[in-house]
Parts: C-alpha cells; structure tokens; sequence
C-alpha cells in the first residue's frame, strides 16, 4: 500500500534476505492464485510485513521454486503457506480497493479516472475477499469513514487521526484467538500503522500544502511553504520513535518461532531508517538510504534486486 | 509446564553458565522499565514468572534432588524470590491522596481506559496528577501526542516529581534498554568511536612517552 514497512537490508543476513524475498514472492503468487493475475500488482513490502508477522508463531512454511510473471520464463523461490496468505492476500485487496475507493471522493471527476479505472479492475476481487472476511471489510469502511469525517473537520489532532487508520491494521490481528497471541499483535500492527500514518503525512506534507490537500500536520503544526521546522520534526521523530519502543515491546512478547530477526529488523533499524528517509525527503526522490531500497515508478515497493 | 529449556531458549546440553546468561538476558528484556505502563504489561510479568520457574526447576534438576539453587543464584537472588518484578516492577502507580485518582489508578491497573477517563473527567480540580494520569490514560491507548502533551503539563506544574518525569521520558522516544542493547546501531558507533579515541590517546602518550 505505502511500502514504509521495511526492513534494513543492508544489515540482513543472505538467509534473511532470503526469507524475506520468499515471503513477499509467495504472498504474490497466493494473491495470483486467489484474486486472479491482476491481483498479483498489489502486493506490497507492508503487507508482507503482515504475512511475518502472523505466521513467525508458527514453524517456517517450505517454499520452493516457482514460476515468476515478472521474468518471464524464470522462477524464483515462494513461501508456500496457504493457509497463512490466504487472509493476508484478502485483507490486501480489501485495503487497497478500499483506500482506492477513498481515493476517488477527493479528487474531481477526471482526476480520479485511473482510480476509477483500478477499482473497476478489482472489483470481483473485492467481493471474494470481502466474503472472506466480512468484519474486517466493514472495519475498513468504518474506519476509513471516521478518518475522511476528521478530515473534513479538519481536525488538528494526530493522534485521532492515525488512530482511525491504525486500528484498520490492528484489526488484521482481530481474528487471532489465544490473548496472549492476538494482543501484542494488535499492538505491534496498531504502532505499525500509527508510524505508517504518520510516515505518509509527512511524505505528503509538501503536496498537500501546495494544493491545499488536508494533512494533520498542516493543523498539528505550523508549516512554512510545505517543511516543517527542525524541531517539530524532532517532535514527530520523537513519537515515532515511541511507537517503535511500544510495537519492539509487544514484539518481544510473541512467542516468534520464525522471521524473529526479520520482523525485530523491521521495528527497530526499518521504521527510523524510512522515517529518516521521508523527513529528509529522500523517501520519494527514489535516493533511499541504504538498506531501505526504493519506491518503484509506478508508486509499488520492490525489494532490492527484485522485480514485481 | 512447558520444557524449561525451551522456556530459556537453551539446549538441554548447555553448560550452567549459558543457562545463566540465557536467564539473565531475558529477565532484561522482560524488565519492567521496558513495560511501564504499559497496556501489556500483565503479559510481560507472566513472562517473567514462567522464565523464573524454568530457571529454578533447571537449577533444582541439575542440582539432584537437593536445594533449589546450588549453582550461581541463591534463593532470594533470582528475581521471583525478591518478587521486584511481581509486586513492585510492573504495576507499581504511587498511591494518591485523593480517593478519585486512586480510583482511576486501580481502573489503569485493570485496563479499564474508559472507566478510568469517565472518573477522572468528572474531577473539577485539573492539578498535575489529574494531567499525569490523563496521560497515562492516552499513552495507554497509544495517543503518544496527546501523553505527551498532558505529561509536560504535569512536570510544568510540579518539577521535581520523579514520577511524572518518567513518564514524559516514555514519550520522548528514548531507546529502551533492550532495544540499545540489540539494536542501537548510533550507540556502537559511539562505542567504536571512544575506541578509536582511546587508541589516538594511547599513540599520543606512547609517542610523549620515551
């Protein structure tokens, strides 16, 4: 979805990177296999974030070679895990359609044509896995339509305003059933989506300044021409590095039988790392810091050496 | 009770000082500073109890059927026996003076935000407990902004209060323990620069000397 969700591959082992590169093939080729070919353009570095998250309890999953679209006649290696992409690939399509159909309400009729377009393309899609899982379709749209209502409202607090987005991404643990499992989950996925919340404003920030888009920040703080001064990006720095205390201390909590190193990379040197990167505007400039890969052209996330 | 050996994350042929430091290692990362007020924080002291109890049962195996601790940790040594992280490490909220922020302390204890913010809205004197446990009431819920901002009021209002300056210091983004241990990277460099000037200090004084 956003692809600030990422480990800091320069300091992975080659098996991690491995591991790393398998789960996100694999969850490709389950969102192919369930969601149809055009499904497969959705998979994200957050989603499979997700995938290791909720399957690091469980025993490591085999993978094997398969069959990539992206080289053609190539393979490469994929987790295969049916059971644990299957509700990993529905929640990704129910979050991108839905964002997508956010989208479309704040742009003009004309703008929000590729938009249009992308949710027409998905639309069965949507359907199936909004069957799959219908409470969180409907947390997705209550959520999203408490976040558009502050919005409007223009609404100075951040803290409302990434609550309403993070408890779409704690839901992705509300089907967990052990407390002792689905709690610090939810926790580590709320943190998570409050960083990817507070991540995306502030990649936007400028944008939304100059084409008078609401941005929390724009209400939160004082903006001069689009940049924040030095110490209120201390001050955000600061929070998220609070929710990287709170989401490393749920982590902790969870009996992680694999991806241990992978997901404590992720909370720990992958959040300030990407963080690091949108405060100094290199995030979206395609000039990531090392270890953080780049964002795509076309606005997907590609592990490096990847290609989706 | 599950193996105390996977408990500590130790093989069953690990010698008594790598069980020690397996011990040792994950009674820091279970510590309560890492876990104050934190909504989590009843998982992280079961954590610490079941860690204890494969500890000791490991201890009292190796030791045959004798005393419970023959080895490094006497009783009283390993941290159930003192009970610090039972009673006193994770739930550990000063009792108040006024009844009503009791009350909302005692609802804190027991993960009742909504209860606790009911209780404490209603109070007509907003001093700097009430801004204290309003923070701790939206920390809580992971509003860190909105903790952040009641948790400077309270240190405004009242300077010296060790409690409320923690408090802000959890809002503050400051690396907890474990995580600079594990994954400061900042910190090794600093580490490896104290080297380096060391080393530099060492050539200038071999070079002063004769």
């Amino acid at each position: 979805m956003f692809g600030y969700v990422r480990p800091r591959t320069d300091v992975l082992s080659s098996e991690e990177m491995d591991a790393y590169r398998a789960a996100y093939c694999g969850l490709c080729r389950a969102l192919g296999k369930q969601y149809g070919f055009r499904a497969r353009f959705l998979v994200n570095y957050d989603m499979t974030f997700l995938y290791l998250l909720r399957s690091g309890v469980r025993d490591r999953a085999e993978a094997k070679r398969c069959w990539c679209p992206a080289r053609g006649c190539g393979k490469k290696v994929c987790t295969l895990d049916q059971v644990g992409f299957e509700t990993v690939a529905a929640r990704t399509v129910i979050l991108c359609v839905e964002k997508l159909r956010d989208n479309l309400r704040d742009e003009s009729f004309f703008r929000s044509l590729p938009d249009r377009f992308l949710r027409l393309l998905f639309r069965r899609a949507y359907k199936k896995a909004a069957r799959r899982l219908p409470s969180f379709a409907a947390l997705t749209a209550e959520q999203l339509g408490k976040l558009r209502a502050l919005e409007q409202a223009h609404s100075p607090s951040i803290d409302a305003t990434a609550d309403a987005f993070a408890r779409i991404v704690a839901g992705c643990a509300a089907d967990v059933e052990e407390p002792a499992l689905r709690r610090p989950m939810e926790q580590v996925l709320y943190q998570t989506g409050r960083f990817l919340y507070l991540a995306d404003a502030l990649d936007d920030l400028r944008d939304d300044c100059q084409n008078g888009v609401y941005n929390p920040l724009r209400f939160r703080f004082t903006p001069q021409n689009g940049e924040l001064s030095a110490q209120e990006l201390d001050y955000l720095t600061q929070l998220t590095d609070s929710s990287v205390n709170l989401a490393g201390a749920a982590l902790a909590l969870l009996p992680l039988r694999a991806y241990d190193r992978l997901l404590e990379n992720t909370v720990y040197l992958g959040f300030p790392a990407v963080f690091a990167a949108v405060r100094a505007y290199k995030f979206r400039a395609k000039a990531g810091l090392p270890g953080i890969g780049r964002r795509s052209a076309k606005g997907g996330n590609t592990p490096k050496g990847e290609t989706e | 009770m599950k193996d105390p050996y996977e408990v500590l994350g130790v093989s069953r042929t690990a010698s008594d000082n790598e069980i020690k430091a397996a011990y040792r290692e994950l009674v820091k990362k279970y510590h309560p500073d890492n876990y104050a007020n934190n909504p989590l924080a009843d998982l992280a002291s079961e954590k610490v109890k079941e860690i204890n109890e494969a500890y000791d049962a490991i201890t009292r195996s190796r030791a045959g059927q004798g005393s419970a601790y023959n080895g490094g940790y006497q009783p009283g040594g390993s941290y159930q026996s003192s009970g610090s992280y039972q009673s006193g490490g994770y739930k550990s909220y000063q009792t108040s003076s006024n009844a009503a922020y009791s009350q909302v302390r005692s609802y804190l204890n027991a993960n009742q935000l909504d209860a606790a913010e009911s209780l404490l809205n209603t109070a007509s004197n907003r001093d700097a407990e009430w801004y204290y446990l309003k923070g701790m009431i939206a920390y809580r819920r992971g509003w860190l902004d909105e903790a952040r901002q009641h948790y400077q009021t309270a240190c405004a209002m009242v300077p010296g209060n060790y409690e409320y300056q923690n408090a802000l210091r959890s809002v503050q983004g400051g690396y907890t323990p474990y995580r600079q241990t594990n994954y400061q990277r900042s910190d090794m460099d600093t580490a490896c620069d104290i080297c380096n000037a060391l080393m530099c200090l060492n050539c200038l004084c071999g070079g002063c000397g004769r």
